[in-house]
């Protein structure tokens, strides 16, 4: 202890850190300063876990769309802890833009933004900017449909600027198309542009803070000065311990959502922004046509340009919010902050309801199936050892069209495979059935865990797989042309269904859907009814 | 009386460090035990052997090694990797085979073997095998490794 002590001392005499260390914790505060005042400690401690939380996810993750996805489903599903590190960065970001929310309103309530603190406010309002900043840029990166559908509708948004739109969305993009190249730049703000950004205007805040002192309770109170360090960093110590308590069990309760894989081509895809956005997103609906400048930029302009103008149309010494002096800029502040929730609701009300992503439709089913089959073809050469990767290392990184051929003539796309005894294409599975296991495979990458599923539900996954995805659709999967079975269960009995699937012209008279009777045996057809009976 | 007054306050100041301290000391504990956890997981993978097949006995000649590069196709995290690996098979009878490694055991530079001499030999310092794989000349402080091979009608399988 004695070598300690005398190496902090060796230490101070060369960098007087002691009188720093002291500087830094003996602040004198106001008398009264209470808990309101310790939103800002929370903002920190949310910062540096989201800094801590960002490097490790950095180790794994590799900004290019061949790789994204899969390296952060790596994250969730491969890596111990993994999963709880993504869920406290997601989660992190959610409580950010929530506490920098709620310490804006502590300042703005208390008129702690008067001067000579106006400099202050208006780093702190760059620092929310910058926080929004990280959000947007944060979940373009995990590379699945709601990071590719959300950016598109971003860019978009930036492109419909007056005058320089186009300009601006090509910068954000990189490139002529959403790709490697924006994701290249999005990851660069992220992790290396926004967070010294951001280190510099949290200095710059804090020692802002520092030179002009706290501010205090809103009516001055009679007593003795407080010293920050423990008096109040106790109230501070106690409510970081909450929120992290708070975060921690979000992150543990709800893991960190993520989609499937980005698919331009899909056009099924809902996509939906982040909760912090939806009021921006709700806001557009208003303003269709030539008028859409208003709600992607007006509106939020003046939004951000009154929150920067705040300390400037409410001055004087008044403090108290509710007094006439301060009732013009108070009352803007509440059709800001009332407006905003108002039309956050109203998107979270307007979410679309989509079947459950986890869910397994009886194509993927039939693909699970047909891959368990002893004697599959695909095993020629997906071996250990063989030409191509064992299939239970396979991973779907082709687009659905290459694999349908592949799996039509596997030889064909293998050059040097084919012998000249053997120059004739040899289908594997039929398109259908490759359809299915196409399906199988999607599924598998996007992390879901092949189910449990009976041999009869076997039975009438292949026989829906093979006989009525191309007109039916089931949990996303399959053709348009006939209803959507996904609820049918809801409306037909066992007994219905079955003899509609045998000969419909029983149950509807004229219609498209040929007799299936004949096509599929009889226990095929039991299955099929059995299962569907059960989709509700 | 002014020593109370003193007193008090001071031993509730120390309370209430210890209280900061403890409280930060769990925060940072639980950050540190998760972040650590995925920092430091990985480095304490081992990888799975699987069995390759590596070609036919037939082929072998006895107490001649004859090198086959094999493809390993494995999981690297998130992607994907195909290793080419040099392994050395000798025929020990006739339905044994013995597989060697064929890294140098010295500072794993890559052997060849020279039919001539009937040694395996290392490019770099001068390292020289036998066909079982045993030292006879240079620095190597180990023989080559062996692998489990097994044989399976007219095939040889390497475990890697």
């Amino acid at each position: 202890m004695k070598a300690f002590d005398r190496a902090r001392d060796w230490l101070d005499a060369r960098t007087g850190y002691r009188a720093l260390v002291r500087h830094a914790l003996d602040e004198p505060l106001p008398p009264g300063t209470g808990w309101a005042f310790t939103s800002g400690s929370i903002l920190t401690l949310l910062l540096a876990v989201q800094f801590l939380t960002g490097v490790v996810l950095a180790m794994y993750y590799v900004p290019s769309p061949a790789l994204a996805y899969d390296s952060v489903r790596f994250v969730m599903d491969a890596l111990p802890l993994g999963w709880l590190v993504r869920g406290l960065h997601v989660w992190g970001a959610s409580f950010l833009v929530v506490a920098a929310g709620i310490h804006l309103l502590r300042v703005f309530l208390f008129g702690s933004f008067k001067a000579p603190r106006e400099v202050t406010w208006l780093t702190g309002v760059l620092l929310l900017l910058l926080i929004l900043a990280f959000s947007l840029s944060g979940y373009l990166l995990p590379w699945d449909q709601k990071a590719y559908w959300a950016t598109t509708v971003t860019l978009n948004i930036a492109a419909s600027t007056p005058l320089v739109g186009d300009l601006l969305a090509a910068v954000l993009r990189g490139g002529a198309e959403l790709g490697a190249l924006t994701l290249g730049r999005w990851y660069a703000a992220h992790v290396l542009l926004l967070p010294a950004a951001i280190v510099v205007f949290v200095v710059a805040h804090i020692l802002l803070l520092r030179r002009h002192g706290v501010s205090g309770p809103i009516t001055p109170v009679d007593g003795p000065v407080v010293r920050f360090f423990p008096w109040h960093v106790v109230k501070d110590t106690v409510m970081m311990a909450a929120v992290f308590a708070l975060l921690l069990t979000f992150a543990l309760l709800w893991p960190a959502h993520l989609d499937e894989i980005a698919d331009p081509a899909d056009a099924t895809y809902v996509p939906r922004p982040e909760w912090y956005f939806l009021a921006l997103f709700e806001l557009l609906k208003y303003f269709p046509g030539p008028l859409e400048p208003i709600g992607t930029l007006l509106v939020p302009g003046l939004i951000v340009g009154f929150l920067l103008a705040v300390p400037f149309l409410d001055r004087g010494g008044e403090r108290r919010p509710w007094h006439r002096r301060r009732l013009p800029v108070a009352a803007a502040m509440a059709a800001v902050v009332g407006g905003v929730a108002h039309m956050t609701v109203l998107g979270l009300l307007d979410t679309p309801a989509r079947y459950d992503p986890d869910a397994w439709g009886p194509r993927s089913i039939a693909g699970l199936a047909l891959l368990q089959q002893p004697d599959l073809g695909c095993r020629g050469c997906h071996v250990a050892g063989g030409p191509a990767s064992d299939l239970s290392l396979t991973r779907v990184t082709r687009d659905e069209e290459w694999l349908l051929h592949h799996m039509a003539d596997p030889v064909a796309l293998a050059p040097g495979v084919r012998t000249e005894a053997d120059p004739a294409p040899r289908p594997l599975l039929s398109r259908l059935q490759a359809q299915a296991v196409v399906a199988y495979l999607r599924r598998v990458r996007a992390g879901a865990a092949p189910p449990e599923v009976s041999d009869e539900d076997r039975l009438a996954a292949t026989a829906f797989a093979t006989s009525c995805v191309g007109c039916h659709r089931v949990a996303g999967e399959g053709g348009q042309i006939g209803p959507d079975l996904t609820t049918v269960g809801r409306r037909r009995t066992l007994d219905a269904l079955a003899r509609i699937i045998r000969d419909p012209t029983t149950e509807y008279g004229d219609t498209m859907m040929p007799a299936f009777g004949e096509r599929l045996t009889p226990q095929q057809v039991e299955a099929l009814a059995s299962y569907l009976a059960r989709l509700r | 009386m002014s020593d109370l007054q003193l007193s008090e306050p001071l031993a509730r100041r120390r309370f209430l460090v210890r209280v900061v301290a403890a409280v930060h000391a769990a925060i940072g504990g639980a950050l540190a035990f998760v972040l650590g956890t995925a920092a430091v997981a990985p480095g304490f993978e081992r990888r799975r052997a699987t069995w390759i097949r590596a070609g036919a006995i037939d082929r072998l000649r006895e107490h001649e090694p004859v090198p086959v590069t094999l493809r390993v196709a494995r999981q690297d995290g998130y992607a994907q990797v195909v290793d080419r690996r040099v392994v050395y098979l000798v025929r020990t009878g006739e339905r044994t085979v013995r597989a060697l490694e064929s890294t140098c055991t010295h500072l794993g530079c890559r052997t060849s073997y020279d039919r001539e001499r009937r040694l395996i030999q290392c490019p770099c310092h001068g390292g020289r095998f036998d066909a079982q794989g045993q030292v006879v000349a240079g620095p190597p402080p180990a023989p080559l490794p062996a692998l489990p091979t097994r044989v399976e009608g007219d095939d040889v399988l390497v475990e890697l």
